[in-house]
């Protein structure tokens, strides 16, 4: 398939909008645990997030993710395509709809602004967003095992890369819906794989905080890393697949 | 058809083209041409400036319109 020009400045595209994706979205979740600290957990299974609010807790921490997702697909659509997650460019490069000499560039420049947001997060909150919030690093929930949490993550990215095929791929979509629905399904997802997975559907979201607690001296979950890429390289690939066989392409 | 904004000025000249916008009918030297740039792609995909461009004929009014005059 054809190039697309400038490839340095989609890259830096790709950076800003994984940076907030991760600066506001995995910001949630460090916010909501430093709220929740000390608050007595009803049973094993929770971990903080959800002791005062329950699932509106998750909802609030999806909502924030969505809405800034949304954002950053409105602002930089035109000009990177506001992958912002390594498992949708990889998934668009398996369908033949994105060069692969650019998918290398575009999974470094998210990965950076991934760690970069967890930094500066831990810059502006200070160290209890490393020690409380974990930088709202990502791991499976009491009770998960490794392949459940795979098939978990898998099932949600499946679901964002589904719509993203439908509502801005499939050239009959109605236009200018994409960020909305887009933002609004994850902000779904998250709700109800937060507490299973932590619901990262997006390799780089968990990659910033797993580094950036490496190097703030926080947890080291690096064992638990291939579930947050395994999964969600397999469920988008998996979702952009069936699409085009469901649509005929 | 007459140009439209020669008749509001009393004078009888007859159009040459239609306004895309309005339908106004204009004659030479109240028709403006003007190309507007075609872009393709958009989210997820880079969107780019494509090579071909759209042509218009427009009125006086219509066209500062476009340009945001």
């Amino acid at each position: 398939m054809a190039g697309f020009k400038n490839l340095p400045r989609r890259c830096l595209a790709e950076f800003i909008g994984t940076f907030f994706l991760v600066f506001i979205g995995a910001g949630a979740a460090v916010i909501t645990l430093m709220i929740e600290k000390g608050a007595v957990h009803p049973n094993s299974f929770n971990m903080g997030i959800g002791v005062l609010g329950g699932l509106g807790d998750w909802l609030a921490i999806g909502l924030a993710f969505g809405l800034a997702i949304s954002a950053v697909i409105y602002a930089l659509g035109n000009i990177s395509g506001a992958h912002i997650n390594p498992a949708v460019t990889l998934a668009l490069w398996a369908v033949k709809k994105f060069p692969g000499a650019d998918v290398i560039p575009y999974i470094v420049s998210q990965l950076a602004g991934a760690s970069f947001a967890s930094l500066l997060f831990a810059g502006v909150v200070g160290m209890g967003a490393v020690t409380v919030g974990g930088l709202g690093a990502t791991a499976p929930f009491p009770g998960v095992g490794y392949i459940q949490a795979v098939v978990a993550e898998a099932v949600g990215t499946f679901l964002l890369m589904l719509a993203i095929m439908g509502v801005a791929v499939d050239k009959r979509a109605t236009p200018g819906f994409a960020g909305l629905v887009i933002g609004l399904t994850v902000a779904g997802i998250i709700t109800t794989l937060g507490n299973i997975t932590g619901a990262s559907i997006n390799p780089a979201r968990t990659f910033g905080p797993y580094l950036g607690d490496l190097i703030l001296g926080g947890s080291n979950l690096w064992i638990y890393f291939p579930i947050y890429v395994v999964g969600p390289v397999a469920g988008a690939v998996l979702a952009a697949f069936a699409y085009m066989y469901m649509a005929g392409d | 058809m007459k140009c439209y904004i020669c008749a509001k000025e009393g004078k009888d000249t007859d159009a040459v083209a239609v306004c895309i916008v309005c339908g106004m009918g204009v004659c030479m030297d109240h028709a403006i041409r003007e190309d507007v740039d075609l872009w393709e792609g958009g989210y997820p995909f880079p969107a780019e400036e494509m090579r071909k461009v759209l042509p218009r004929i427009l009125c006086p009014e219509c066209s500062s319109a476009l340009r945001g005059d």
